[in-house]
């Protein structure tokens, strides 16, 4: 019964007080990094707050805090203030006693919808996705600043699973906080965000994933338009085709005629550049149905940002993944799903987000 | 052999004269309309009796065969320098038509900007008239009469395709039934192959001879039924091209629809096309010449 390390008393005490007063400075930090989430109305401060947050190591030998958030509920918390600034109130946070957590729901849209943030081992950031189906509709990731929507996913999600309980205008408000929040972000704290098929400007160019098209796939679309007020009209350098839609708005299916790779891309034109082409989808079946039906030649390619080593932002390369032609609408002949080769890009393969 | 040999009172010479000052004096007014770029003038030139005729309404006037043939080989030059004018005219009345100059004086014209266009004839810029490829030309007017009737041009055949489709659908369907069936039918034929032999009933025989061509029947199905599904994406793809051209002609009617009313306005308007280009120049100058 000898001890081989000789302490007193008051020296046993003290290692004891020591790391009591330890753990307890570390719930102080955790309190006062909560209150910043909580209460700054400086935009730089709360991204501050929830980034230390999530990484924010609770775990003490001594002084154990069984009631806390996790990290996914601080990603929530941030969306929640941030659009709190910026008076913006279609989204509200709600707790979930159930399952322990935070869960995100729209005010505006009479529907049970839960949106968490779910965490993806191996992938920076954490994941907004619907509690039915779990498809991230945006990837959030704060080290990098990044700000990634998911274009399978909001077709997915809004084309195929929605359109048909609802209408477009309630479609697009659903839409609109999830845009407000990528934009502040934008603005305000300096992300680099990509808003894939919800873009609106007239230049952006939503590139179709599969490396070509064939001209079948824009046959069908004209016969659609037959006896109907839309036209598709051939592009004067035969690089593509145009759906005049009526109201100045347009939608070109086209490829650059000097470029060699023959790259195919929607591009939504109107008057006011305030529809991506996600809005043209929601409002106008006839693009609708003819891209569902033609989803495997059609789908969206789904750019991923890459990041260097050193975990620096370079470039937004094109990417293995694309928007997966959901098996319930699809169409596709066998040889068009065996022939589309992911594009060849330089990031890795990545796994697909659905099956994790 | 001195002696000019005489034409009536005319000395020869004088007659050559006459006919080269004729020439000359064509070329002159000609060169002068080209400079000008009147080209009415020069239509006029080109064609003496159709202007004479469908303009200035005298049908006496005789094309002056000492000067027709000077410009011949021209004709391609002519061709696109009068196409400028001729086609700026064509655009606002025909704004569906569109043209190419494949070589110099030369256009083909499309019909349409949209998915598809057809090629559908040429523009003779001499003549101000339009070459239409006969036979998309009878597609169109024939498009027109079924429409009449609220018919498609293609509608009959599509229908037959699809009609077929449906049942090669049904073939493919319907395998598991025609499998049972043909087990059901083996073993009524092994009952009755049992009792066959010398002393078979006629009954028997036939029985058993019915089960066989049943059978056979089965089979034949069955091989439909394996070819069916390429045979359905053959058809797609032939439904496909002929609604294609559907599109493309109810495209062209609404064009002229739009345009002119009716297919016979259309018609009317293109006999009428010299005459009105003719007199939409005179028209153009008129006012250049009041404003000034």
């Amino acid at each position: 019964m000898t001890s081989q390390m000789v302490t007193s008393a008051s020296q046993q005490v003290a290692s004891l007080t020591d790391a009591l007063a330890a753990g307890l400075k570390r719930g102080e930090q955790y309190v006062a990094l909560l209150n910043q989430l909580a209460t700054t109305s400086d935009e730089e401060e709360l991204l501050a707050a929830a980034s230390q947050l999530i990484d924010f190591d609770l775990q003490d030998a001594y002084v154990k805090f069984p009631q806390h958030y996790e990290p996914e509920d601080y990603y929530l918390l941030l969306v929640g203030r941030l659009l709190e600034l910026a008076g913006e109130d279609d989204l509200t946070v709600k707790p979930d006693p159930a399952h322990q957590r935070l869960t995100m729901h729209l005010t505006s849209f009479k529907n049970n919808y839960t949106f968490c943030f779910e965490r993806k081992r191996n992938r920076p950031g954490a994941f907004f996705a619907e509690q039915g189906d779990h498809e991230p509709l945006f990837n959030l990731d704060l080290t990098h600043k990044l700000l990634q929507f998911n274009n399978r996913a909001l077709v997915d999600f809004l084309i195929v699973k929605e359109i048909n309980h609802r209408n477009d205008l309630e479609l697009r408000a659903l839409l609109k906080p999830l845009v407000t929040f990528a934009n502040l972000l934008a603005d305000k704290l300096a992300f680099t965000i990509n808003l894939g098929i919800l873009a609106t400007e007239n230049e952006a160019k939503f590139k179709l994933a599969s490396p070509d098209l064939k001209l079948t796939v824009i046959d069908r679309l004209f016969v659609q338009t037959a006896e109907t007020a839309a036209a598709l009209l051939s592009l004067p350098k035969n690089n593509g085709a145009k759906l005049v839609l009526g109201e100045g708005v347009a939608l070109t299916l086209a490829f650059d005629p000097d470029d060699f790779s023959r790259q195919w891309y929607f591009t939504v034109a109107d008057p006011d550049a305030k529809l991506s082409f996600l809005d043209v989808l929601l409002h106008y079946s006839l693009v609708r149905n003819w891209y569902l039906g033609n989803r495997g030649a059609l789908a969206i390619m789904d750019s991923r940002f890459s990041l260097k080593p050193e975990n620096e932002v370079v470039s937004e390369a094109p990417v293995v993944k694309d928007e997966a032609p959901a098996s319930a609408v699809e169409e596709t002949e066998g040889e068009e799903a065996a022939e589309k080769k992911p594009a060849s890009a330089s990031a890795e393969p990545e796994k697909e987000d659905a099956d994790a | 052999m001195t002696s000019e040999p005489k034409n009536g009172a005319q000395p020869i010479s004088e007659m050559i004269n006459q006919a080269i000052k004729q020439k000359v004096d064509y070329l002159d007014v000609l060169r002068k309309a080209i400079t000008d770029h009147a080209d009415e003038k020069i239509y006029a030139l080109l064609d003496q009796r159709r202007y004479a005729a469908e303009i200035m309404h005298r049908e006496e006037q005789m094309n002056d065969t000492g000067v027709m043939g000077l410009v011949d080989d021209l004709t391609d030059q002519l061709s696109n320098y009068l196409s400028t004018k001729l086609i700026k005219y064509l655009s606002k009345t025909y704004p569906f038509f569109y043209y190419e100059e494949y070589q110099t004086g030369h256009y083909r014209i499309y019909f349409g900007n949209w998915w598809d266009r057809r090629q559908f004839g040429e523009l003779d810029v001499l003549n101000i008239r339009f070459v239409f490829d006969q036979g998309e030309y009878q597609k169109l007017a024939e498009s027109f009469e079924l429409n009449r009737d609220g018919k498609r041009y293609n509608g009959a055949k599509i229908d037959k395709l699809s009609k077929e489709n449906d049942r090669l659908q049904g073939l493919i369907d319907s395998g598991d039934e025609r499998a049972a069936k043909k087990e059901e039918l083996q073993a009524e034929l092994k009952e009755a192959s049992a009792r066959n032999g010398l002393f078979e009933s006629s009954k028997n025989r036939e029985t058993r001879e019915s089960i066989v061509s049943q059978l056979s029947e089965l089979e034949d199905q069955e091989e439909q039924a394996r070819t069916a599904s390429g045979k359905i994406k053959e058809n797609n793809q032939l439904v496909l091209e002929l609604s294609k051209e559907n599109t493309i002609l109810s495209y062209e009617r609404k064009s002229i629809t739009d345009t002119f009313g009716s297919f016979e306005d259309f018609e009317q308007e293109n006999r009428n096309l010299y005459a009105n280009y003719l007199q939409s120049l005179v028209g153009s100058g008129k006012q250049v010449i009041d404003h000034d």
